[in-house]
C-alpha cells in the first residue's frame, strides 16, 4: 500500500503515533523491576533493547519521509478527510460497527442467538438486500458451526 | 530386523489400525483447516477417550491427526489468508496470492504433494538417524537456541518487502507483544499495565488470527463489488514435471524442517518460516516474485512443516523429550499406557518406535489420498460473494480466538489486532514480521536469560562461548553472514563482481 516515492495521506501522523507508542514502550520496559534494569540479565533488559530497536527503526522511517513527495492535500484537515475517504469507506465503518456490536452482544445473548443476527444483518447490508437468501445462509451457517464445534469437537462457544 | 519390520508394518496389515490411521488423518486435515481447532487440542481430547484403548490403536489415531492437522492448516491459509494452524503462517505469504490469481486448486494440490514428500522425508530421517539426531539436538545449549532465534529474526529481511526498517519495526513490535505477561525466570509482570488478565500473556494464535484474518476481512471490504476471482480447478494434481522441478527445494527445506522439528521447543511454525526464508534466498528465478504467488514460497514451508512432524518424534521417542506441544501430549499418552518414554524406550519397547514410524508413513499416504480429494469444492470457497464470505470469516475468527481459553478477552484482542493489522497494511508494514517476532521474541528472551545465567551474568564469557564452542561458532558465523546479506554490502559485492 505504501508508495516508494509519495507519502500517503495520514502517513506522517501514523508514523508519529508509532514513535510515541515506541517511547511509551521504552518507558514501560524501563519500569520493569522497579526502575530500570539492574543487570544485563534482568527481566527488563531484553524489553529495553527491543524498545530501543522500535524507536531507532521508527526514526529511520520518519527520516525517510523527507525523501518522499508530500500528498496532494491542502492542510491537515484536508489530509485527514482524504485519509478517511480512502481507507474508511462506508462499508468498512458500518461493518466495523456491526462487528463491535456483535462482540458486545455475544455474552448477553449467547453465540447461538447473536451470531445468526450478526450474519443476517451484515449479509443484508453487504449484499444490498437479498433478505431471504441471507436468512437461509445465516441459519445454515450457524447450524454447521454449532454442529462442528459444539457437538462434534466439544469446543466452548461464547 | 524382522521384528522391526513386523512392527513397522503392523498398522498396514491390521485392518482396525489401518482404519484408525485413515480416520485420524482425514479428521486431522479438517481440524487443521478450521481456525480454532488445533492439533494440540484434538490430541488432548483424544487422550481422554483413548486411555482405555490398546496403545497401538491410540497412537495410530493420534499420529494420523498430527500428520493431517499440520497439513490441513494450509487450506484456509491459501483460501482465506487465515492460517488454520501456526505452522501454516508462512504458507499464507504466497498461497493466498495464488488463490487471488484463481490458482487455489493448483496451490492446494501442490501443497498436498509437497507436504507428503516433506512428511515422508521426515519419517525417513526419523527412522535412520533418530539416535544420532537426538544426541545432536542435546548438544544445543541455551546460547545456541538464542542464536537460532536470532537467525530466525533475520527472516525479517525476507518478509519485510520494500522497507527493511518497517520490517524491523514490525518484528520488534511482535517480540514486545510476545513478552507481555510474566517474566519466565522471575515471574515479574512485563507490559501488563497492572492488568491481571495480561499476566498470562497474549496468545500468538490470537495475534495471528487478528493480523491475518480480521485485517484481511476489512481489506476485502474495499473490493466488495469486485467479482470474485474465478478459480481454475482443471489441473489440481501437479504434473510430474512440476513436482520434479520443485523436488530439490522440497528436499532441502524438508531437512530444515526435520532439524528444527527435532529441537525441543521448536516446531513446524518456526521450521516453515526458516524454510520460506531459505527459498527466498536460494531460488534465484522464482516462478513469480515471492509474496505475489511464487510456487516456491508454497513448496518450502509446506515441505518443512510436515517434515518437522518426523523431527518432533526424534527427541520424544529417543529421549522422552517433547519436540513440540503435540508430542508433549503424546508422551502423556504413552505414560498413561504404562510406557516410560525416555532413553530406555528404545531398549525396553522398541516396537513402539517402529510402530510409530510405520504409522507415520501410512498417515502420509492417506494424506496424499484425502488431501487431493475435495479440492474442487474447497477452492470454490474463494468464489463465494464477499458479502457472504466476510461476515463468515469474522465469525470463524471469533470462534477460533474464544476457543483458546474460553474467554472473551482473546476475542477482543483478536479484533484489536485486526484493526492494528489493517492500519499497518495501509501504511506498508508487513504483518509477517510481527508474527515472526511474536513467535521468536519469547524464545530469544528466555534462551538469552538462561545463557547469561549459565555464565554467571558475565557478558564477556557469554560472547566468548559464542565463538569457542564449535556449534555456537557455526551458528554465530551464520548469523553474521545473514546479517551482512541484509545490508547493502552484499549488493556492493555483487556489483563489483559483475564489473
Amino acid at each position: 500500500m505504501s508508495s516508494h516515492t509519495k507519502l500517503q495521506p495520514g502517513e506522517r501522523a501514523f508514523n508519529l503515533l508509532l514513535l510515541l507508542f515506541s517511547l511509551g514502550v521504552l518507558y514501560e520496559a524501563y519500569r520493569i523491576s522497579g526502575a530500570g534494569f539492574e543487570s544485563i540479565n534482568s527481566p527488563g533488559a531484553f524489553p529495553v533493547g527491543l524498545s530501543v530497536l522500535l524507536i531507532v527503526s521508527m526514526l529511520v522511517i520518519i527520516a525517510g519521509q523527507f525523501r518522499k513527495e508530500k500528498p496532494n492535500t491542502r492542510g491537515a484537515l484536508d489530509e485527514a478527510r482524504q485519509f478517511l475517504h480512502e481507507h474508511f469507506p462506508l462499508p468498512i465503518v458500518i461493518f466495523s460497527a456491526l462487528a463491535i456490536g456483535y462482540l458486545f452482544l455475544l455474552e448477553p445473548l449467547g453465540f447461538v442467538v447473536a451470531t445468526p443476527i450478526f450474519l443476517y444483518v451484515a449479509m443484508v447490508y453487504l449484499r444490498h438486500g437479498r433478505f431471504v437468501s441471507s436468512a437461509i445462509i445465516a441459519a445454515v451457517s450457524i447450524a454447521i458451526i454449532y454442529a462442528l464445534f459444539k457437538l462434534l469437537f466439544q469446543v466452548y462457544l461464547p | 530386523m524382522a521384528d522391526s519390520l513386523a512392527y513397522f508394518l503392523m498398522s498396514w496389515t491390521d485392518l482396525s489400525l489401518l482404519l484408525l490411521t485413515a480416520v485420524g488423518t482425514f479428521a486431522g486435515i479438517y481440524i487443521g483447516a478450521i481456525p480454532g481447532l488445533s492439533v494440540t487440542m484434538a490430541v488432548s481430547i483424544l487422550i481422554s477417550f483413548t486411555f482405555a484403548w490398546d496403545v497401538n490403536d491410540a497412537l495410530a489415531l493420534m499420529v494420523g491427526v498430527f500428520c493431517g492437522g499440520v497439513y490441513g492448516g494450509s487450506r484456509t491459509a491459501i483460501l482465506l489468508n487465515i492460517p488454520g494452524a501456526p505452522s501454516a503462517v508462512a504458507t499464507a505469504f504466497d498461497g493466498y496470492p495464488l488463490a487471488q490469481r484463481g490458482e487455489a486448486g493448483q496451490a492446494i494440490g501442490l501443497s498436498t504433494v509437497m507436504s507428503v514428500i516433506g512428511g515422508l522425508l521426515g519419517v525417513l530421517v526419523l527412522a535412520s538417524t533418530a539416535p544420532v539426531l537426538s544426541e545432536f539436538a542435546l548438544q544445543f545449549a541455551p546460547r545456541d537456541y538464542f542464536l537460532i532465534a536470532v537467525l530466525g529474526l533475520m527472516l525479517v529481511g525476507s518478509l519485510a518487502a520494500e522497507s527493511l526498517s518497517r520490517g524491523i519495526f514490525a518484528a520488534a513490535l511482535g517480540a514486545i507483544i510476545g513478552l507481555v505477561g510474566m517474566d519466565p525466570v522471575t515471574a515479574e509482570p512485563r507490559f501488563t499495565m497492572g492488568n491481571i488478565q495480561l499476566l498470562g500473556g497474549i496468545h500468538y494464535v490470537v495475534v495471528m488470527i487478528g493480523l491475518f484474518g480480521v485485517a484481511e476481512a476489512f481489506f476485502q471490504l474495499h473490493q466488495l463489488n469486485v467479482k470474485p476471482v474465478r478459480q481454475n480447478v482443471d489441473k489440481i494434481i501437479p504434473s510430474l514435471h512440476l513436482v520434479l522441478k520443485f523436488l530439490p527445494l522440497s528436499i532441502r527445506t524438508s531437512l530444515i524442517g526435520v532439524i528444527v522439528g527435532a529441537l525441543p521447543g521448536t516446531g513446524g511454525d518456526i521450521a516453515a518460516l526458516f524454510a520460506y526464508d531459505h527459498a527466498k534466498r536460494s531460488v534465484k528465478k522464482p516462478s513469480r516474485p515471492f509474496g505475489q504467488g511464487a510456487y516456491e514460497g508454497l513448496v518450502a514451508p509446506e515441505s518443512a512443516n510436515n517434515a518437522a512432524v518426523g523431527g518432533a518424534f526424534v527427541p520424544m521417542l529417543t529421549l522422552g523429550m517433547p519436540g513440540d506441544a503435540v508430542t508433549a501430549i503424546m508422551i502423556g499418552a504413552l505414560v498413561i499406557h504404562g510406557l516410560n518414554p525416555g532413553p530406555m524406550l528404545m531398549v525396553t519397547s522398541p516396537h513402539i518406535f517402529w510402530f510409530v514410524v510405520g504409522a507415520l508413513v501410512l498417515a502420509n499416504i492417506f494424506l496424499l489420498i484425502f488431501g487431493l480429494m475435495g479440492i474442487k469444492i474447497f477452492a470454490k470457497v474463494v468464489e463465494l460473494p464477499k458479502g457472504i464470505l466476510i461476515p463468515l470469516i469474522l465469525v470463524l475468527c471469533v470462534v477460533g480466538s474464544y476457543s483458546l481459553n474460553s474467554s472473551m478477552t482473546e476475542v477482543y484482542w483478536m479484533l484489536g489486532f485486526g484493526i492494528v493489522g489493517y492500519f499497518l497494511k495501509i501504511f506498508g508494514f508487513q504483518t509477517g514480521p510481527v508474527i515472526l517476532g511474536v513467535i521468536l521474541g519469547p524464545l530469544m528472551d528466555t534462551t538469552y536469560r538462561q545463557a547469561m545465567s549459565s555464565v554467571g551474568d558475565d557478558s564477556g564469557a557469554f560472547l566468548l562461548a559464542l565463538v569457542t564452542n564449535p556449534l555456537s561458532l557455526i551458528l554465530s558465523v551464520a548469523v553474521v553472514l545473514l546479517l551482512l546479506s541484509n545490508t547493502p554490502l552484499k549488493a556492493m559485492l555483487a556489483r563489483r563482481k559483475s564489473r
